[in-house]
């Protein structure tokens, strides 16, 4: 099977930018991306989960080609939720290593601020299952809250043990420029903030913000001199929170993972640079357990050391534009590990991507390779 | 929030009873009425009906807001153990926030999802309240 490589990527700084709508965002990530390969791609992917829900516009895609002004490419929107990013690098790398297309551009972008947050919270309700659970007033923040109260009761971990993600994940964001949320926070600022579900905070959770960022997969003739190699994806579902044995585990990342471990060689996991997903601290917490980072109900306690955790800030504090936020994840390591990134170089030779939509309903992974 | 009425009317069995799937391959229960069972994905299942009654397992008080949802806050969510075995999760009633606790028993009564105010439609479904000990 022929090979699938990331040769560019850009980033637009994530934010309420109140002045630029979803074409806006589209052509800004673009037009960065033409500065840096000074070519048309000849497929373009759009991933944006609430384009239809937020800006009223249905088939992203062809609207973006024509305001680009580029006929005759095809191009496609991808939309799985939360992980609709990293779908639509899984589909890119896919039609690539078909030989269907030798450069394909894949966009994440989401515009969060079109209306006031509580519009913004119902439509993001509706990941869930409308009819069972969105109907009868549940909601992600909640499934997330009950999740941690389960798994500080079952772990006996502490408020505090939990507020390290946070922290770390504030810390990390003060560096990149790119991140919406550039302040440091204390295990206490965590502790008091507002309630959102109780026992999780509005520093438990990620920002409501616009951002959009472009990747560019290629194949082997044109890979550019910089380029990481897309070793594998895996996807799974799960079954909903309420059907499960055990709410603390992340039975799709588990999933995903099995099938992609056999291909991380020997190295050293907790030498691997990553990307969890953490859309609530918790989560971020749970990841790193479905991925054998650390054994069940010990993770707070491996978060400081793991240097190349999530370093442009997370979900939590780089912000989280839905559609967009897994191409964020894979072009801060593409800068991480090519250029350097948040005041970091990652000299090592994999890193690994994992996105999740609500409590794990599905879960992508992607692994990638120094080339 | 406006609702389909197409929608919550073709769910309304499960709006107003709660439903168990039960698989004749698998064995296993799954919440609401189902043409399929969730664990094995087999087509042979029966749908029974539970008596309503249950054990409260986990909850959060939500403040989260959702639009025309905010007169209602804070909601307690939580995870209710029935007596036949399942877990669903639903909205808990009729009990301040300070005073619940997991352990509690509950039963399934009809109260208001939400409605289309002023003048629109309102949603009844089934919620959770404490059962009274006699």
């Amino acid at each position: 099977m022929s090979k699938a490589f990331i040769s560019a990527v850009c980033m637009t700084k994530i934010g309420r930018h109140f002045k630029l709508g979803i074409k806006n965002l589209i052509h800004e990530v673009t037009a960065c991306m033409e500065e840096k390969i000074g070519s048309r791609p000849d497929y373009l992917i759009v991933a944006s989960t609430f384009s239809a829900l937020q800006t009223h516009q249905l088939d992203v895609a062809s609207i973006a080609t024509q305001y680009l002004g580029w006929s005759n490419i095809p191009s496609i929107r991808v939309e799985t939720g939360e992980t609709s990013g990293i779908a639509a690098l899984e589909l890119a790398q896919y039609i690539v290593r078909s030989g269907a297309a030798s450069k394909v551009l894949v966009i994440g972008v989401e515009k969060m601020t079109e209306y006031p947050s509580n519009k913004v919270n119902a439509d993001y309700a509706k990941i869930l299952d409308y009819d069972t659970e969105y109907v009868r007033n549940i909601t992600p923040p909640s499934y997330a809250a009950l999740v941690m109260k389960e798994y500080m009761r079952k772990y006996g971990a502490t408020r505090d043990d939990i507020a390290e993600w946070p922290v770390k994940m504030h810390a990390n964001a003060v560096n990149n420029p790119y991140a919406q949320l550039r302040f440091p926070v204390s295990k206490e600022a965590v502790s008091n903030a507002m309630v959102i579900s109780e026992p999780i905070t509005l520093l438990d959770a990620f920002p409501i913000g616009d951002g959009a960022a472009a990747v560019l997969v290629t194949n082997e003739s044109a890979r550019s001199k910089d380029a990481l190699e897309i070793v594998a994806t895996a996807a799974a579902t799960a079954p909903p929170l309420y059907l499960r044995e055990d709410i603390t585990e992340l039975p799709a990342t588990k999933a995903a993972w099995a099938s992609l471990k056999r291909k991380l060689d020997a190295c050293k996991l907790s030498e691997v640079a990553l990307q969890v997903h953490d859309s609530y601290s918790i989560y971020g917490i749970l990841a790193l357990e479905a991925v054998g980072i650390s054994e069940k109900g010990k993770a707070c306690q491996v978060i400081p050391n793991l240097e190349y955790l999530n370093v442009g800030g997370g979900l939590k504090a780089r912000g989280h534009p839905v559609g967009a936020t897994g191409l964020y994840q894979v072009a801060e390591t593409y800068e991480l590990m090519l250029e350097g990134f948040a005041g970091k170089q990652y000299g090592g030779e994999y890193a690994l991507i994992h996105s999740m939509s609500g409590s794990d309903y599905n879960a992508r992974l992607a692994l990638l390779r120094r080339w | 929030m406006k609702h389909s009425i197409s929608i919550f009317w073709r769910n309304r069995e499960s709006h107003y009873r709660i439903k168990i799937t039960k698989c004749n391959v698998c064995g296993k229960l799954a919440y609401f009425g189902r043409d399929r069972c969730p664990h094995c994905g087999s087509r042979d299942v029966t749908v029974i009906e539970s008596e309503g009654k249950g054990t409260l397992v986990n909850f959060t008080v939500s403040y989260y807001r959702r639009e025309g949802d905010e007169e209602h806050l804070p909601r307690i969510i939580g995870l209710v153990k029935l007596d036949e075995g399942i877990t669903v999760p639903g909205e808990i009633v009729d009990i301040d926030p300070s005073e619940v606790k997991e352990g509690i028993r509950v039963e399934a009564v009809l109260r208001r999802y939400s409605s289309d105010d002023p003048y629109g439609l309102i949603y009844y479904g089934l919620k959770f309240i404490p059962i009274l000990k006699k």
